[in-house]
């Protein structure tokens, strides 16, 4: 079987289309105010928001798409890298041509059963997530997928994919359940805070796989886990969503610091990533400024 | 009766004042609009506030959101259209024909309100032939409502009237409400 799956050929019927994190940042439109530093007001996913049955329907969305995303992602990790002391399986590679000598991306058999207990977590979370799509008026397909939580998954270095999906994803469904359980629970939609709450509790605990994971098999290698934490941070601010998940109440979602600290962050991990989604929020904010300027422009030079 | 739409070209989306001028067009007629409508797109943001100023003209405005298909992010769906334009404008006929006077200014109107008369307007868009997903509107009732079985049957007799007055709608919103109260 193939190994090391791109993200261009996710299989997918002719409901789904697919965006990258580059399509969604050349939108020059927002929602938000343009002025860097500067808070304004309250974006936060709250039932009193005018519009807040539709942005829950697309948050809902992109949870399900999330999830159909790190159930391919933890299934990849399963199969993509050797099993340590799989000698058989060891022979097998090197007599498709692997290298002798490279041993860095196996990992431990009990790495792959966290692994695959995780996918059979994202199964269920998408199956879970289609029933409340359904509940919530949306249909499968309705909005665009962003395709950026696959691609923190490709990596070929199973720790840098263990902080980019556990750490960086998985952290960010964190916060994504804690608001959609908040918003449940103000609502009073039954459902909603009862799925959202049982799902947290299965990130939690997926965020915790990753921590525990990173230290255990970077213990004797400070090197490859600072590579790998800082390539946690990069996937952080990507998946800070341009200001979409921050402290500040101009995101609709918020950064959930207790959860995360049952997950295994620490305080200044935690404090690193505020840092990080804030300044995702100014540089957008920053992005679209200059991009309607330009277009302002272009609007006089046509007109005149 | 003429529609206009402004502006003729975009920059920020993909979106064609033509197709928008054709659906309007269509709507209006079918709801017999008896005078001119003027559309006007905002499309610096990506919201989708749809608000009217009634006068001898009927000017909507539009935030972008509103129209655009949510699969392709920046296109134009001209079903979202249809039913963004077809909302706005069955409310503007309901304050138009008679029987919501006493209704609130639009900025005035409570989110419960506002999510009964959606319904209202909905149900009829839907008799009317346009693709409405009911379950989508039902959520936001029960989002505004509560989520019981009296907030539906509530929901369910604005989607099936016809010819209801402000009275008669703002009173089975307020009973689905003070029943979750």
């Amino acid at each position: 079987m193939r190994k090391f799956f791109p993200v261009e050929e996710l299989a997918r019927d002719q409901r789904f289309h697919q965006i990258t994190m580059k399509d969604r940042m050349a939108d020059p439109r927002s929602a938000l105010g343009t002025a860097t530093g500067e808070r304004q007001r309250s974006n936060r996913l709250v039932p009193s928001r005018p519009d807040a049955s539709q942005a829950a329907r697309a948050l809902m969305h992109g949870i399900f798409v999330g999830e159909i995303q790190a159930l391919e992602g933890a299934g990849r990790t399963c199969h993509d890298f050797r099993t340590q002391g799989d000698a058989a399986r060891r022979a097998q590679d090197e007599a498709h041509g692997a290298d002798v000598d490279d041993v860095d991306d196996a990992v431990p058999f009990a790495l792959k059963l966290d692994m695959a207990r995780q996918a059979w977590d994202e199964a269920r979370h998408v199956e879970i997530s289609v029933k409340l799509s359904d509940w919530m008026g949306s249909e499968i397909g309705e909005f665009a997928e962003n395709t950026v939580l696959f691609q923190a998954a490709c990596s070929t270095d199973p720790i840098l994919r263990l902080a980019g999906v556990n750490r960086a994803l998985e952290g960010l469904a964190i916060d994504v359940f804690t608001t959609m359980k908040e918003f449940g629970g103000l609502a009073g939609d039954p459902f909603l805070e009862f799925c959202e709450d049982w799902m947290l509790a299965d990130e939690v605990t997926h965020v915790k796989m990753g921590s525990d994971w990173l230290r255990k098999v970077t213990e004797h290698d400070p090197d490859r886990r600072k590579k790998a934490l800082e390539f946690q941070s990069v996937v952080d601010k990507l998946f800070s969503y341009g200001g979409t998940r921050s402290d500040s109440q101009e995101s609709p979602i918020g950064l959930a610091r207790r959860f995360r600290e049952l997950a295994g962050f620490t305080d200044t991990e935690v404090e690193e990533i505020a840092e990080v989604s804030l300044a995702a929020l100014d540089e957008r904010k920053a992005a679209v400024a200059r991009m309607q300027a330009a277009a302002a422009v272009e609007h006089t030079l046509a007109t005149n | 009766m003429p529609v206009s739409v402004s502006p003729r070209t975009f920059q920020f989306v993909h979106f064609d004042a033509d197709l928008i001028e054709r659906v309007a067009t269509g709507l209006t007629g079918a709801l017999g609009f008896d005078r001119p409508v003027a559309i006007e797109v905002d499309e610096t943001t990506p919201l989708a506030r749809v608000t009217v100023d009634l006068g001898d003209t009927v000017t909507i405005h539009v935030e972008s959101g509103a129209f655009e298909d949510t699969r392709r992010p920046r296109h134009q769906s001209e079903q979202a259209t249809a039913v963004s334009l077809g909302r706005v404008l069955l409310r503007a006929r309901d304050r138009l024909v008679g029987g919501f006077g006493e209704a609130p200014a639009d900025d005035q109107l409570t989110l419960a309100q506002r999510s009964a008369w959606e319904a209202y307007c909905a149900g009829r868009l839907e008799r009317l032939g346009l693709a409405v997903n009911q379950q989508r509107f039902r959520y936001d009732f029960r989002n505004r409502h509560g989520f019981r079985d009296t907030a539906d049957l509530a929901f369910e007799r604005l989607w099936h009237s016809d010819g209801l007055t402000w009275g008669e709608l703002a009173e089975i919103s307020r009973s689905a409400s003070a029943d979750a109260a």
